[in-house]
């Protein structure tokens, strides 16, 4: 806005007034002038006509006093043209004056005019020549002349004083420009800073302006687009926190790439699955992200037939994940602008479960199988005859038998296991004493105890803060644990039990072996059925592969867990985390016990 | 001038296709050499015949790509930076080809060695295979990144891999003289542990070339010099 509105204003004023009062000057000038001259003829004229009427004689004796009286300078003329008498200077220096164009006039006319520069008198001159005599018989002229300078004081005088009126106009034209512009500007100034304000994003309130003409009008309007236009706003950034929340929060991972094909976006999910900040992947290209053919194929897949596709995807160098990635077009405001969308979905979890599954069947029928192919195997033989020999007969039924047992140890194993799955075994949590719960442990297993010669190192002993949890299953998991441990220690081994209290309010009973040990890879897998870390070796000692998944779930069930540590040769120490019990609980306990009796 | 913006934008994309192109060949030897080693240690057939069938793959896109490099040299006439990419782009190709052929190669030794019975578990050859992979990947994100560095520590890791290669070595050695019977199984294991020793070879030249890429001097044969 360099040129302000007021500036504007005042030259338009100032130029009208200007222009009127120079227009009207002139045609006030010109016709006054003429007027003026006309009265100055004419009267000199009926001058002229009365001097006319003296004889000649009169005339130049009184040429002077009549010249004095009339105001101009009087001349005679002869009929031939020659100066008779001049008021003003000698006749005889004064040249035929015949062809000057008023006696010309007169001359024909009786009568003549004209006016123009005199030489002689340095001044603008009107002259009248009148005929004296008739036209037929001319005997001289009458000639006046007097100065114009009367009229042209008059006129510039006139002249002057419009001069003056200029500068009033000038003057008050400033004047109305300042306040017109002051009247016009003050709402537009404010209207220019209210969408100042609204450029900047600061939308708030409205505008305010009084008047009614076009500018009240146009702020009104702007007040109205403001409105909308902040409705529109809150309700696309309520959209843009909303998509934004969605797209941070899903565990998928996803990546935007731009028109160029390079990351324009990832989420939180997508750093998750790929350890990379999102500050690094963007700008890049899929390849250059991630150095994978199947995703690059998949990339130009898409590209071609821009349909979604999908397809399962292992990424990553030292531990790849299944990840199923879905490509899919999001399409831009111009025709060419297609921006690319990747759901990369986290699949190991599930197919870590798939694989748990398919394991458990396919254990689960290798499992029974086995000791039924013993059963059917020796079924046949003593058919076949070996039923005559008794000795041999007593030693297969006793084979039968250990087999028909396994096969009932796996069946009650696997009951017990899906019972406690399932939630459908009651626990009947009560104040227990470790040491109580051991003894009875210690007694079912003495005999194979001594059978290895193990040792047996227990510390713990009535001191031991009483735990909370159901006797019997506490019963179960330390005999699982405990069984194990003799197993895997070889003669002569030694096995520890120990307490210690935990975390807050857990107890934690350690049973310490010198046994053969797991490899650190395994242990996270222990807990699966059937699972065993040396096939062959675990069977051979009778064991159905789901004792530690039991313990597991008991565990679970007790509100403890379950901890495994061993070094490969030397030993594996389990540490189970038990609550500890509180007297503050015997009421509370109480009425979970009745409610546990009533369950079935 | 918008003109110009737009084959300049045009000659951009091009480039970007050249790094797209030698990263894909780099994943795909990867993936060849990563199915090798699998195809080895599950003594998958199937497997190993398909690394064979899709070496022709490699050969094709080495074959486009240097045509490409070479009318980009031609039509664009890059200078300086540019120029130094696309003809290291030329080489790299080249040698990503080669890793190709070695990663065929050696899968048909795989598929010899699958009618043999095994004379001991691998453990080093998936190891020089981890570590080769790591290679070819590091010096391709050295190309990506134009990041010295990594070259440097292909450079080192080179090193592991020949001596990796000359631990194997020996031990098939005292394989082959306790076993004469063994020689012909140990000879195959020792060709795949050669070939992926040259894979390592042709990986630092790569890491070498994104060194004179990126700051315009050779590093290459220093220890010659």
């Amino acid at each position: 806005m360099k040129i302000r509105l007021f500036y504007k204003l005042f030259i338009a004023f100032a130029a009208i007034g200007f222009l009127t009062t120079l227009i009207t000057e002139f045609l006030i000038e010109r016709h006054l002038r003429s007027g003026l001259v006309r009265q100055v003829e004419m009267e000199m004229i009926s001058e002229a006509d009365i001097i006319a009427l003296m004889p000649m004689e009169k005339i130049m004796e009184q040429g002077v006093a009549l010249s004095e009286r009339t105001r101009s300078r009087l001349t005679l003329i002869d009929f031939t043209g020659r100066v008779i008498k001049d008021s003003e200077s000698h006749a005889a220096d004064l040249d035929n004056h015949l062809n000057r164009p008023e006696i010309q006039q007169a001359r024909l006319k009786g009568k003549g005019s004209s006016s123009r520069y005199s030489q002689s008198l340095q001044a603008e001159m009107f002259y009248v020549a009148v005929l004296i005599g008739d036209q037929k018989q001319p005997k001289g002229y009458i000639r006046l002349s007097r100065s114009l300078q009367e009229v042209n004081n008059s006129i510039s005088a006139l002249r002057k004083s419009i001069m003056q009126g200029l500068f009033l106009v000038v003057f008050l034209s400033l004047l109305i420009a300042l306040l017109f512009s002051f009247g016009m500007i003050s709402p537009i100034r404010k209207l220019a800073a209210f969408t100042e304000k609204i450029r900047t994003g600061k939308i708030s309130g409205q505008i305010r302006i009084q008047s009614r003409d076009e500018i009240g009008k146009l702020a009104d309007n702007i007040n109205e687009m403001v409105e909308v236009l902040y409705e529109k706003i809150r309700k696309a950034d309520e959209e843009k926190r909303k998509l934004e929340a969605v797209f941070a929060g899903m565990s998928e991972g996803v990546a935007v790439l731009d028109t160029e094909d390079r990351i324009e976006s990832v989420n939180r999910g997508m750093e998750e699955l790929t350890g990379q900040t999102a500050a690094n992947m963007t700008g890049m290209t899929i390849l250059e992200a991630f150095r994978n053919v199947e995703l690059h194929d998949l990339l130009e897949r898409f590209r071609k037939t821009e349909t979604i596709v999908c397809r399962e995807i292992l990424l990553g160098e030292d531990r790849p994940v299944t990840m199923d990635v879905t490509i899919s077009g999001m399409r831009g405001e111009t025709s060419n602008g297609r921006k690319t969308i990747l759901v990369f979905h986290d699949m190991t979890r599930l197919k870590m479960l798939e694989r748990i599954r398919t394991d458990f069947v396919a254990n689960v029928t290798h499992e029974i199988r086995t000791p039924l192919t013993a059963i059917l195997g020796f079924v046949e033989t003593l058919e076949q005859g070996a039923v005559d020999d008794k000795s041999k007969t007593l030693e297969f039924l006793q084979i039968i038998r250990d087999n028909a047992l396994r096969l009932n140890r796996l069946v009650d194993d696997l009951l017990i296991l899906s019972g406690i799955e399932m939630g459908e075994i009651g626990l009947h949590p009560e104040r227990v004493t470790p040491v109580e719960a051991l003894e009875r442990v210690l007694l079912l297993v003495e005999a194979r105890i001594s059978e290895k010669k193990l040792k047996i190192l227990n510390e713990i002993n009535e001191k031991t803060s009483a735990i909370r949890a159901d006797k019997d299953r506490l019963v179960q998991i330390l005999i699982n644990i405990l069984d194990n441990a003799i197993k895997f220690t070889p003669f002569g081994g030694e096995i520890a039990v120990s307490a210690s209290p935990g975390a807050e309010g857990f107890l934690i009973i350690r049973i310490t072996d010198t046994g053969v040990g797991i490899p650190k890879g395994e242990i996270p897998r222990l807990g699966e059925r059937f699972y065993r870390v040396d096939k062959t070796r675990s069977r051979e000692m009778g064991g159905t592969g789901l004792g530690l998944s039991i313990v597991k779930h008991l565990m679970k069930a007790h509100g403890g867990w379950i901890g495994i540590d061993s070094t490969l040769g030397h030993g594996t120490t389990v540490s189970l985390h038990f609550p500890i019990f509180r007297d503050s609980e015997l009421c509370m306990l109480q009425g979970t016990i009745e409610e546990n009796r009533i369950a079935p | 001038m918008e003109e110009k913006r737009h084959t300049s934008a045009e000659y951009e994309r091009e480039l970007q296709e050249i790094k797209d192109r030698l990263l894909y060949m780099g994943a795909l030897t990867e993936k060849a050499l990563e199915n090798g080693s699998v195809a080895l240690l599950e003594r998958n057939a199937e497997l190993a015949e398909m690394i064979v069938r899709e070496d022709d793959k490699l050969d094709q896109l080495d074959v486009a790509l240097e045509e490409k490099c070479i009318r980009l040299l031609a039509l664009r006439q890059p200078a300086a930076r540019d120029l130094r990419f696309i003809t290291t782009a030329i080489k790299i190709t080249g040698h990503l080809e080669r890793i190709g052929d070695m990663a065929a190669n050696i899968a048909e030794k795989v598929l010899i060695l699958n009618d043999f019975p095994q004379i001991k578990p691998y453990v080093d050859l998936p190891r020089m295979v981890g570590i080769v992979r790591g290679m070819i990947r590091k010096s391709l994100d050295a190309l990506v990144r134009e990041d010295i560095e990594l070259s440097r520590q292909v450079r080192e890791e080179d090193t592991v891999i020949d001596q990796i290669n000359d631990q194997l070595f020996r031990e098939l050695l005292t394989f082959m003289m306790e076993d004469p019977r063994k020689i012909q199984v140990c000879l195959y294991i020792m060709q795949i542990s050669k070939s992926l020793e040259r894979i390592a070879d042709h990986a630092e030249s790569i890491a070498d070339m994104v060194v004179y890429m990126v700051t315009g001097k050779s590093v290459r044969h220093k220890s010659f010099s």
